[in-house]
């Protein structure tokens, strides 16, 4: 007969859960609810208590039910709840106007059905002691033990959520007990009745656990996340109690409570109460019962994620002391360090099967507690990070963690720790770091390379020594050569592919980084450490992090240069310096285009004429004889070749350290170069550029040793008269017009510098010229800007005929 | 109508990036335009100045290797005609005189240039002439030390107010210049 009513029930709770059927059991539970607390009401306005308790009881009857899901047993508990306290109030209101009845509490001591009973008596218990009509202490012992009368998991913790709402404003929270009116209790009578719903409740929750068919463990075990809430309020509530004190926690509550967490073997509820501890107790709770905690935590049950719980713990820790200024919070005889690094190691070592993510979660944890509180003590951080290595050479030395894999993610999160605390210069003094950073594969290691480097940039922070510098190399080799395990052989690191190249320029950027202030010989030995670093990383990377070393250097003989006068040796070292460089471009040659090499060789040609050196000359003569060579190597692309060539008259025109020999031959060379570009109108623009080489271009006067320009107008005239040579062979009328207005403009320009041999005579005559040539072409569209250059060098000219200079100036027109 | 006027950043070939208090005050939504006398060298540069606007303007310097650059642009603003180009085809370079012909010739009120990387900004024959210097303060073989600066052009119809961004000696200052059209 029993076993028949057990499958039955078993059936209709397996039905009831089903949505559909929940919904309407909800619906009509609610509705019986609603009604029976509508009669309640309106027995109470006639007065009629009794009445009243036997609708109440009626009502919470409905709170007996098996059939509804957690979820939905709470929608109703929250309604009856709400209607049980117009009842509360009633009674409240008798006994303010002194009509309360005595017997109430054992009146209902014999309503029929337990849930319904033990409701009322809380009620009318939370009444009576807030009337005085019961002694506190009692009422609350003897609720508290009653409420074991209901084992069933649901109804049970929810009861006693009830106990627990309804009595909190009335536990006592004194030291003394009062004397006057006595046995209101004590601080004391408060834990007791706390620890124990505390404890009852744990015990009703693990038990839901156990209860059914193991097919629905899933289901069940969400239910139970679901209520795991209404257990850790009992730990809010204590941690509210203003007569808990440290002692009192470390002496009373925690043990009580941990001895709890720990004999009950449930990881659901060990893993949630640790965690509930550790958000709602104080800080200082904490520091105090580390040892107390951890202890606790090494006994819980081999499921528990005891990592998230540990880290939890660190990091409220050490958030709270660095919450003001670092160290302060922590009492010095705390070793938090030590304490934590002991009990994690004794973790790692008693958990045979943990993960190995997880080992390098918790060292994580600990790496960021010692560099976040104790920041100066780099000895912790290195011994976490050594701790770390050890833990993984015991399972294979020199292995790599896979890519990908879980460990690898923790393993990058934890290097990026110490970037994201110091500065790399203190990162460099965990010398264990390395060793980390070796652990990973190529895809992680080259993560955390970029990271480090991405940190140095931002924090704008300079590397001032070699010796930095070629740690700092260690521990970046990863982007500098080529690895040994980089998979992506197939995508060759090249200028085509774009993370590389941006990984690259990052690099180049560091470079800038490193900066001997005031120091320029540090500087030098910075930049061979360098280059002797980045010539090992292949052309393909030499592409990158070669320009910024010979930019600083050159920029370094400028330093030596102004220190001259306490540095005997300057020049020597400038010339070593520009030898470096002279190699470093050299090496450069071998790439596809030669822009960039032919470029730094000019930047070199005028950093030895401004540096000025005895044998400035004799380098400045190398480096631009060089660019030139590159010049002469770029023919078959014509663009290139002339921008190439319009830079080397620019540089020309400003470098002043050569003889006129030397200064001969270049500007003799590069005029030439003008008249063998391939295209006509390219011909006649650098010509007229060259013009500048004869006149403003400076060289050193053999007999004076001073610079002098050129000023050589015959020379000018010449190439502008070569220019117009070439000007009359162009076909391209609109061309030829553009070229005759730009040539009128050049001779303006010299006539404007007083060259001796081109006067108004000359200008009118190339003026007729060009308004003869223009009025050819016609004034459609695309030539309109021509027309409108054209009319802007007439503008010009008219508004100089005023000038006395320009008398004699004939515009037609 | 704001318009960040820069170049010769040289990233990364000279300097690391740009200083970081230009990097505070370049805010993205505050400028409408920026002219941009180049060297910008990486894409990554570029990629910077268009985070701050997309209307982004960049003619090609000495050591950009990006062909797509032009080497003279002209941008109206405003009642503003504004030529740009780098300036080292310009020979001699930073020569009045030259930049004077250029000015002509594009047909401009305000012709910007760069390469010299010193600041400058002056009027002549009612022309307007602005070199911004090196955003990033980036060496040059022609001046020992390079100031770091930028322009910020604030244009209302025929008027131009010119402040001037410059950090010397790692303290920032700020000067305002005007100009308005003939």
């Amino acid at each position: 007969m029993s076993m028949q009513k057990t499958a039955d029930s078993n059936r209709s709770s397996n039905a009831g859960l089903s949505m559909d059927n929940q919904e309407k059991l909800l619906a009509d539970a609610l509705q019986n609810v609603r009604q029976h607390a509508f009669a309640m009401k309106r027995v109470l306005d006639q007065q009629s208590v009794m009445e009243g308790l036997k609708h109440a009881a009626n009502m919470l009857g409905e709170l007996r039910t098996s059939l509804l899901s957690p979820k939905n047993y709470y929608e109703l508990h929250v309604v009856v709840v709400e209607e049980l306290h117009h009842l509360e109030l009633y009674l409240a209101d008798e006994f303010e106007h002194g009509r309360g009845s005595h017997d109430l509490y054992e009146v209902v001591q014999y309503a029929g059905n337990i849930v319904p009973r033990l409701y009322l008596l809380i009620t009318i218990g939370h009444v009576y002691i807030r009337a005085n009509e019961l002694p506190r202490r009692e009422v609350l012992r003897d609720l508290v033990e009653m409420c074991r009368g209901v084992q069933h998991p649901l109804r049970g913790l929810f009861l006693r959520n009830y106990l627990l709402q309804c009595v909190k404003s009335l536990l006592p929270d004194t030291e003394e007990d009062n004397q006057e009116e006595s046995k209101t209790g004590t601080i004391l009578d408060s834990l007791d009745f706390i620890l124990l719903n505390f404890s009852e409740m744990n015990k009703l929750w693990v038990r839901m656990q156990y209860q059914g068919h193991t097919r629905d463990l899933q289901r069940r075990e969400q239910e139970r996340r679901e209520l795991r809430i209404l257990v850790g309020t009992n730990l809010v509530r204590l941690s509210e109690l203003e007569c808990v004190n440290v002692e009192r926690y470390k002496t009373i509550v925690l043990p009580k409570i941990m001895e709890q967490v720990v004999s009950c073997r449930d990881p659901i509820a060990q893993e949630y109460l640790m965690e509930c501890i550790i958000q709602v107790f104080p800080d200082e709770y904490h520091l105090n019962t580390l040892n107390e905690f951890l202890k606790a935590c090494r006994e819980l049950s081999s499921n528990v994620n005891i990592r998230n719980i540990l880290i939890s713990l660190i990091d409220r820790l050490t958030a709270y002391s660095t919450r003001e200024g670092t160290q302060q919070n922590i009492p010095e005889n705390v070793e938090l360090f030590e304490i934590f690094s002991e009990q994690i190691a004794e973790v790692i070592k008693s958990r045979i099967n943990m993960p190995s993510e997880d080992i390098v979660a918790l060292q994580s944890a600990l790496l960021n507690l010692s560099l976040k509180c104790y920041r100066d003590q780099y000895e912790y951080g290195n011994k976490v990070l050594e701790n770390t290595r050890k833990i993984f050479d015991n399972i294979a030395s020199d292995t790599q963690v896979p890519t990908g894999t879980q460990t690898a993610k923790e393993l990058v999160k934890m290097l990026k720790i110490p970037i994201d605390c110091y500065d790399i210069l203190d990162v460099l003094k965990l010398n264990h770091y390395k060793l980390g950073l070796q652990l990973l594969s190529y895809r992680e290691r080259h993560t955390v390379c970029m990271y480090i480097i991405n940190g140095i940039l931002d924090k704008e922070t300079i590397i001032p020594t070699a010796e930095q510098v070629t740690q700092l190399f260690e521990l970046l080799s990863t982007l500098i050569v080529d690895q040994a395990d980089n998979p992506s052989e197939a995508s060759r690191q090249t200028i085509t592919n774009e993370d590389f190249v941006e990984e690259q320029n990052l690099v180049a950027r560091l470079y800038n980084n490193f900066q001997a202030v005031n120091d320029p010989d540090q500087q030098y030995h910075i930049i061979k450490i360098c280059q002797e670093t980045f010539k090992n990383g292949g052309l393909e990377r030499m592409r990158f992090t070669y320009p910024p070393i010979i930019m600083q250097a050159y920029a370094l003989t400028f330093r030596y240069k102004t220190i001259c006068e306490q540095d005997e040796k300057w020049e020597k070292k400038c010339q070593k310096l520009f030898q470096l460089c002279n190699q470093l471009v050299n090496t450069l040659t071998k790439l596809e285009t030669n822009d960039l090499p032919l470029r730094l060789y000019l930047q070199g040609a005028l950093a030895a004429s401004e540096i000025g050196s005895e044998n400035a000359e004799t380098i400045a003569y190398e480096f631009f004889s060089q660019a030139y060579t590159l010049y002469e190597e770029q023919a078959g692309d014509t663009r290139a070749q002339c921008a190439s060539l319009t830079l080397l008259i620019g540089t020309l025109e400003k470098v002043t350290c050569f003889g006129e020999e030397n200064h001969s031959t270049l500007r003799q060379s590069l005029t030439q170069a003008a008249t063998r570009l391939v295209k006509r109108p390219d011909q006649v623009r650098t010509l007229l550029l060259c013009t500048h080489l004869f006149w403003s271009a400076q060289r050193v006067n053999e007999s004076t040793q001073k610079s002098e320009q050129v000023r050589d107008g015959e020379k000018v005239l010449a190439c502008l008269k070569k220019a117009t040579k070439l000007t009359t062979q162009i076909m391209d009328q609109s061309v030829q017009v553009q070229l005759y207005n730009e040539l009128l403009n050049c001779y303006i320009y010299y006539f404007n510098q007083n060259h001796p041999d081109i006067d108004i005579t000359v200008l009118n005559s190339l003026i007729e010229k060009l308004q003869s040539e223009t009025s050819k072409i016609s004034s459609n569209e695309s030539d309109e800007f021509i027309h409108n250059q054209i009319k802007k060098t007439f503008d010009y000219l008219r508004q100089q005929s005023q000038v006395e200079k320009f008398q004699g100036l004939q515009i037609n027109n | 109508m704001l318009v960040l006027v820069l170049g010769d950043l040289h990233i990364p070939y000279r300097v690391s990036g740009l200083p970081h208090e230009f990097r505070k005050l370049l805010t993205p939504g505050r400028i409408q335009h920026i002219l941009c006398t180049g060297n910008l060298c990486t894409k990554e540069t570029v990629d910077y100045l268009k985070t701050l606007t997309a209307d982004v303007h960049i003619v090609r310097g000495d050591f950009d290797d990006n062909p797509n650059f032009a080497d003279q642009k002209v941008v109206t603003v405003g009642q503003f005609r504004i030529g740009l180009c780098h300036g080292h085809q310009i020979v001699p370079w930073g020569d009045v005189e030259s930049l004077s012909v250029l000015q002509r010739q594009m047909d401009v009120d305000i012709l910007i240039t760069g390469h010299t990387h010193k600041f400058e900004a002056f009027e002549r024959d009612n022309k307007f002439f602005i070199n911004p210097g090196s955003a990033t303060g980036a060496f040059n073989a022609l001046n020992s030390s390079t100031t770091p600066s930028f322009v910020l052009m604030d244009i209302q119809q025929a008027s131009l107010t010119l402040y001037v961004y410059q950090l010397i000696n790692e303290k920032f200052t700020v000067e305002r210049l005007e100009y308005r059209k003939a």
